[in-house]
């Protein structure tokens, strides 16, 4: 039998990073880790010196305690329904089989990185004042009126994107129980409420405060879905407070007090909640052995998922088919748009890029180091930046860091949004390539050490064309998460420096309805073809070359 | 000669201490046996270098390599699987042997690949192989690197009775004409008897000549 090999287990016996074995890209990493410290502290100083210099002018400051108990309980509600629907998913999606399984998983695999401006808008649609909820209803004399707009719309986009990211979660560690627990399981017979209880449950337990406080997190900073569907100051997150603060109030001496205060609730949430889990895995093995339940459980499920995919599907649908046509055929004539789209493009491709190498420097270096070290610790760190420092929040520093050296923030912005971007998606990105890459250095070091492999032959050989699939999810991932972005444009964009989102948000605030509902569908499929197409092109380029 | 010296480890957290003494003549293959967890694979992986001994010394015609990086050292290992890249062919694989500039279809791999029985084989995946076709593929990377010091940890495992005894055959002659010193790992007694001409076995973390 096999053992696990641990190549590095006993090379250094110090906390001290080993350099024997590729220090190049050891220190490669760690110089990584240490720019985006210094990046993110320079941007924390700014924030705290802006804080000192600048005095509110305390035009409408917030309450900022009610803020925050408004938020948490927006979060929290938010945080309890996606936990619910992400179990009752997981478990049906795990014990069903049917044709286009594969394609929901991947879907539920990508809500989290889905631009929120998308699902705001298909809510909408469905749910707003002229969607077509009161369509159907009108001729009954019933309207759910703008129902939408408010604390349980927020909820309910919160829970289409949480929701489905905790079901993807969840269904790998279901799907990561042991064969054999299955299997004896199966000969003793258990009930399906035993099963969940004795099977599943300790499964899924380990690894649901670190989803629920990573939940949390995101809808307590949540920010384009608040900013759209808020509906006043009754709704709002500190990181729309912020934004109002800088370009409503122009008053940044209450946006800097208000991004502090969201930065110590952050890092109240997140120190003790990194602690509670390892980093979701999306790649998680898979086990051959199905076990169905019995007809009526299956029946249930089959009812609840659909019902449930159903919700999460319906507004996709609707932002395509109202986007689509001649929404869409107007759109097309706009300059505006295009500009837009070309800025969008361009960015979403670069931040991209950066992040890439940002997450396979760090990954890289971070495979190197023996498990429990200080070393493998400061590695990972960087990647935590998005849950720590939210966007508004990082947009906020930048642009009062770009403020203190004396650059405009026009002539800051493209760089920021590329440099910004990319932090943001690193924890995804990084996500989905440090397993891979964990698992090419247990298996190959050895002989790649014995062999005697330089450097380059060993990244053009054995990691180029082994990690070509992980390396364009990565990408796409990444380059989704920037293309939906609005927290970062949100303090940069002007009419004549705009993305997708930035133009769409601007639509919508002109109640240019029409317009938003296609950049919406423009948006979704262009998502949609980015995780088709770029995971082939990079596995297209990494076979060619074999 | 090879000569292992009063080599002593202790894993980390492990509870035994382990000390070697072992000593290998030019062109002849020692056997090692021991129950599994003994630290057979242990003695391998501190030779190769991939662990460092607490003390002690491994001596190569008077030579100290202890001080060496794994891939410095005149060493080569056979594992029992996972020798090869799976996801390149057994040309590839043989060529990166060489060097990184090796092409997978220069005579010398095509040769290499020959003695080994295996020509016609060389831009098969090596995914695609059979067990044993793989260690041969494996064994002739071995041929061309010529490292003096050849580590053999299980590599018959799992292969059918005819494929083993084809391949002893060409692992006793290849450390006899090479003047290689080989270090067999092995459970079956017939491994030992047909190709070992000493035999050690690791008990309660020390090495015995038998
Ligand atoms: N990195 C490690 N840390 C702690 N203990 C280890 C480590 N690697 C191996 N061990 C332990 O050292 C002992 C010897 O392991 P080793 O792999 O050398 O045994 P072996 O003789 O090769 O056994 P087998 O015949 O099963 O291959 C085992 O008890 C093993 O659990
Ligand atoms: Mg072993």
């Amino acid at each position: 039998m096999k053992k696990p090999s641990q190549p590095f287990a006993d090379l250094s016996r110090t906390g001290l990073p080993d350099l024997r074995w590729r220090p190049g890209r050891v220190l490669a990493g760690f110089f990584i880790a240490l720019c985006i410290a210094l990046l993110i502290g320079a941007l924390l100083a700014a924030l705290t010196f802006a804080g000192r210099s600048f005095a509110t002018t305390g035009s409408t400051v917030a309450d900022i305690g009610h803020l925050v108990r408004m938020s948490a309980i927006q979060a929290g509600t938010s945080t309890l329904l996606s936990l619910i629907v992400g179990v009752v998913l997981a478990w049906s999606l795990d014990r069903l089989r049917f044709f286009g399984r594969g394609l929901i998983v991947g879907l539920l695999s990508s809500a989290l990185v889905l631009p929120s401006l998308v699902v705001v808008s298909g809510l909408i649609a469905i749910w707003g004042r002229v969607g077509w909820a009161n369509l159907v209803l009108a001729p009954f004399g019933i309207s759910t009126g703008a129902s939408i707009y408010g604390f349980w719309g927020i909820v309910a986009a919160h829970v289409l994107l949480n929701g489905a990211f905790a079901a993807r979660v969840l269904l790998d560690r279901l799907e990561a129980i042991p064969p054999e627990k299955l299997k004896l399981g199966r000969s003793l017979g258990l009930s399906t409420v035993q099963r969940f209880k004795i099977i599943d449950l300790p499964a899924i337990l380990s690894s649901i405060p670190g989803i629920g406080a990573t939940i949390f997190l995101l809808c307590f900073t949540s920010f384009a879905i608040v900013l759209v569907l808020g509906g006043g100051p009754a709704n709002q997150t500190l990181e729309v407070a912020i934004y109002e603060a800088v370009r409503l109030d122009f008053d940044l001496g209450a946006a800097v007090r208000l991004a502090l205060v969201q930065l110590v609730v952050c890092a109240a949430i997140i120190i003790p909640a990194s602690t509670l889990t390892p980093a979701a895995n999306l790649f998680g093995r898979r086990s051959e052995l199905h076990w169905p339940e019995g007809m009526l459980v299956s029946a249930v499920q089959t009812v609840l998922l659909i019902g449930l995919l159903a919700c999460f599907c319906a507004p996709l649908l609707a932002v395509l088919l109202r986007g689509s046509g001649t929404a869409m055929a107007s759109l097309f004539g706009q300059a505006s748009f295009w500009q837009a789209a070309g800025t969008s493009l361009w960015i979403g491709l670069a931040s991209a890029a950066v992040s890439l190498g940002l997450a396979i420097g760090l990954g890289m270096a971070r495979s190197l180091q023996r498990r429990n070290s200080p070393a493998r610790m400061i590695l990972g760190v960087p990647v935590f930046t998005y849950l720590a420092v939210p966007a508004v929040v990082l947009s906020l520093g930048f642009f009062l860091l770009a403020r203190f050296v004396g650059v405009g923030p026009a002539q800051a912005a493209p760089l920021v949004l590329v440099i910004a971007n990319a932090l943001l998606s690193l924890p995804f990105v990084f996500a989905t390539l440090s397993p891979p890459l964990e698992a090419l250095a247990a298996r190959h070091t050895k002989l790649i050490r014995s062999l005697g492999l330089s450097g380059l032959a060993q990244w053009r050989w054995v990691e180029w064309p082994l990690l070509g699939r992980p390396m364009g999810y990565a990408f796409a991932v990444a380059f989704v998460f920037s293309l939906g972005d609005l927290g970062v444009i949100s303090l940069f964009g002007t009419s004549d420096f705009s993305t997708l989102p930035w133009l769409m948000y601007r639509a919508f605030g002109a109640y240019r309805t029409n317009d938003a509902e296609a950049i919406a569908a423009v948006m979704l499929i262009v998502a949609v073809v980015a995780f088709v197409v770029i995971p082939r092109i990079f596995e297209f380029l990494t076979h060619a070359r074999d | 000669m090879l000569v292992i010296e009063n080599l002593k480890y202790r894993h980390e957290r492990g509870e035994m201490d382990y000390r070697f003494d072992l000593e290998i003549e030019r062109g002849k293959i020692a056997g090692l046996t021991g129950p599994s967890g003994a630290g057979k694979s242990t003695l391998l992986d501190l030779i190769a270098g991939f662990l460092p001994p607490d003390s002690g010394d491994v001596v190569l015609d008077g030579r100290s390599i202890i001080g060496l990086a794994p891939e410095n050292r005149p060493v080569s290992i056979l594992f029992q699987a996972d020798n090869l890249f799976d996801h390149l062919s057994a040309g590839a694989n043989v060529a990166l042997g060489i060097s990184s500039k090796a092409r997978a279809d220069s005579p010398e791999v095509e040769k290499a690949l020959a003695d080994m029985g295996l020509s016609g084989l060389s831009k098969r995946q090596a995914a695609n192989l059979s067990g044993g076709q793989k260690q041969r593929v494996a064994l002739a990377r071995t041929l061309l690197r010529n490292k003096p010091v050849l580590l053999l940890d299980e590599p018959f495992t799992g292969l059918d009775e005819e494929t083993a005894h084809a391949m002893r055959a060409i692992i006793r002659e290849i450390v006899a004409r090479q003047g290689w010193y080989a270090i067999l790992v092995s459970h079956d007694k017939e491994d030992i008897a047909a190709l070992a001409q000493n035999h050690y076995r690791l008990e309660n973390g020390r090495s015995h000549k038998v």
